[in-house]
């Protein structure tokens, strides 16, 4: 994401502000995106999301863990995104460490829920084996393959993807109902059943240049930008989360429009993307 | 310098939406709030916490502050401007170096709040409430650092840090648009808890973070967290806008009377 010259950052704005982008899209139109689930073997869950030539994967593996402090009957989830330098030199050693943060920052927002672990993606009661003692701990790892803009939203569709594809092992609980004792679990690797992913969020960001705003951004428009909302939002319209990006400061109704605006494109794009999840599992012969 | 001079203690309750009736009350978890509906500290659902706030704590630094808010206290040194390192690539505007760490007896287990990615993104977050609101084309080609230190945890310890760094930046000097105020708030069930402490903030629906300056009517971050139904997070957002310019005020409060008590000296 090398500097840009004035004269192309004003080519931008312009097209911006007439609703005609460099690549042909509108303000309001993502391009392409592609979702391929199934592909790691070796994970509960997985998928793979391009938009454009942005280029994401995600994998879910199912662990047993301890159950979170002051939530017994809860399982945990963990989220964690690398930013890998084949996808852009930058990324090397410790340059893609604050991406990745800020990567793993906004996705941990909109599908961990609130502090007390309620309006989290899946429904976190669901991963209960033993209160107190053991449950599933998801551990969701995002890797960054190609950027071109757009990354958090390109994750968010992938992460949505991977938990609908995971598969939980079905387990027993054999000895171990003392109150001291650990128990003792049986994991059967050939059934397992699927999660309830309906409710996960996806995150459309909002990137505000001049007086308009638009969706999906290149890298190369991503690369001027001064402010951009990223809006979690589920199929209900529901805000799930919200991070503002960029340093420049924006006015309180304009941050309200933009999140209307985003809750009024997820009601159209959730379903279609629902679809091409849908889609892509029944072409996963794992699956 | 006068002692004691620019030490604002205030408490200050935003206009409460007063149409809350007692039945509200019995939805949201008995955990924190009492049966009067009121919070376990004797607050009201839209009162801030009690603050403390002092300018020119560290001497040896360009401009400091100390700031209690509640429980949480922290600490924020500003040095520089400086010549930024020969490492970085040449800069027309300055730059800002933001620092945050947790003491390690702040919390209740010894060091282990530096940790998490919760508090790695900690510094990020200051510098993105900072940029916007410091003119950096003032000071090209340098830095100013900006460290803050966390002496206890007690809840909105982020937000404090920021109203904290801004007013000392505000002490060294450096231009700005406005000053920086920031306020955490939470949810249960439908009541929208403002100023959160540490309790309030673990057993929480969602929380919001907002960071506003307050004369130019603009949010220079603003981060929520879980699920929010629409009239709750319009309903705490304007709560919060409410606090950080009530807040913003006894910042610019405690400033003044600082340099009031400068010229007497002199």
């Amino acid at each position: 994401m090398g500097a840009i010259s004035a004269a192309e950052v004003s080519y931008i704005e312009g097209g911006i502000a007439q609703n005609l982008r460099s690549d042909g899209r509108g303000r309001l139109d993502f391009r392409n995106i592609a979702i391929t689930t199934g592909v790691i073997p070796q994970a509960n869950g997985s998928s793979r999301c391009k938009v454009g030539g942005t280029d994401v994967m995600v994998s879910v593996k199912a662990e047993l863990g301890n159950p979170p402090k002051g939530r017994p009957s809860h399982g945990g989830m963990q989220i964690k995104v690398e930013c890998s330098p084949t996808a852009n030199p930058e990324f090397e050693g410790r340059g893609g460490e604050e991406l990745s943060l800020e990567l793993t920052r906004g996705l941990e927002r909109s599908f961990l829920g609130g502090p007390n672990g309620s309006g989290a993606a899946i429904d976190l009661s669901t991963l209960r084996i033993v209160d107190g003692k053991t449950c599933w701990v998801l551990c969701i790892d995002g890797l960054v393959l190609s950027s071109d803009g757009n990354l958090l939203d390109a994750l968010s569709i992938a992460v949505k993807a991977a938990l609908r594809n995971t598969g939980l092992p079905k387990v027993e609980v054999v000895a171990g109902g003392a109150e001291d004792e650990d128990p003792e679990i049986e994991v059967d690797d050939e059934e397992s059943s699927q999660l309830d992913v309906s409710n996960a969020p996806v995150i459309i960001t909002l990137t505000k240049v001049g007086k308009s705003y638009f969706v999906d951004a290149t890298a190369e428009e991503e690369s001027h930008m001064r402010s951009a909302v990223s809006v979690a939002v589920n199929r209900k319209g529901v805000v799930c989360g919200v991070t503002k990006r960029g340093g420049e400061g924006l006015e309180p109704s304009t941050i309200i429009d933009m999140i209307s605006v985003a809750q009024q494109i997820a009601l159209t794009y959730i379903p279609a993307l629902d679809l091409q999840i849908a889609a892509a599992e029944s072409v996963d012969p794992d699956s | 310098m006068a002692k004691r001079r620019g030490e604002v203690a205030a408490s200050y309750a935003v206009d409460a939406n007063s149409g809350v009736g007692e039945a509200a009350f019995s939805r949201g978890p008995a955990r924190l709030l009492t049966a009067d509906g009121d919070r376990h500290d004797g607050r009201q659902l839209h009162e801030c916490r009690l603050n403390f706030l002092k300018t020119g704590a560290v001497s040896s630094a360009a401009g400091s502050a100390y700031a209690e808010i509640g429980q949480t206290k922290v600490i924020v040194s500003v040095f520089g401007p400086r010549e930024s390192h020969k490492a970085e690539a040449f800069s027309g505007i300055g730059r800002l170096n933001c620092n945050v760490q947790y003491a390690s007896f702040a919390t209740s287990v010894r060091g282990k709040a530096n940790q998490g990615a919760e508090e790695k993104e900690f510094p990020v977050l200051l510098h993105k409430a900072l940029e916007g609101a410091v003119m950096l084309h003032t000071f090209p080609k340098t830095t100013v650092d900006i460290f803050a230190l966390i002496l206890q945890s007690g809840g909105g310890d982020l937000p404090a840090v920021i109203s904290c760094a801004s007013m000392a930046l505000a002490d060294a000097g450096i231009a700005m648009y406005d000053l920086v105020s920031a306020v955490s708030t939470g949810y249960v069930g439908k009541e929208v808890l403002l100023d959160t402490t540490l309790e309030e903030e673990k057993c929480s629906d969602g929380e919001m973070m907002v960071t506003f300056m307050a004369s130019r009517n603009e949010i220079t971050q603003l981060k929520i967290t879980g699920q929010w139904p629409d009239a709750t997070m319009r309903e705490a957002l304007s709560v919060s806008l409410d606090a950080c310019a009530k807040l913003a005020n006894v910042m610019r409060e405690c400033l003044k009377e600082e340099l009031a008590g400068v010229d007497e000296d002199e």
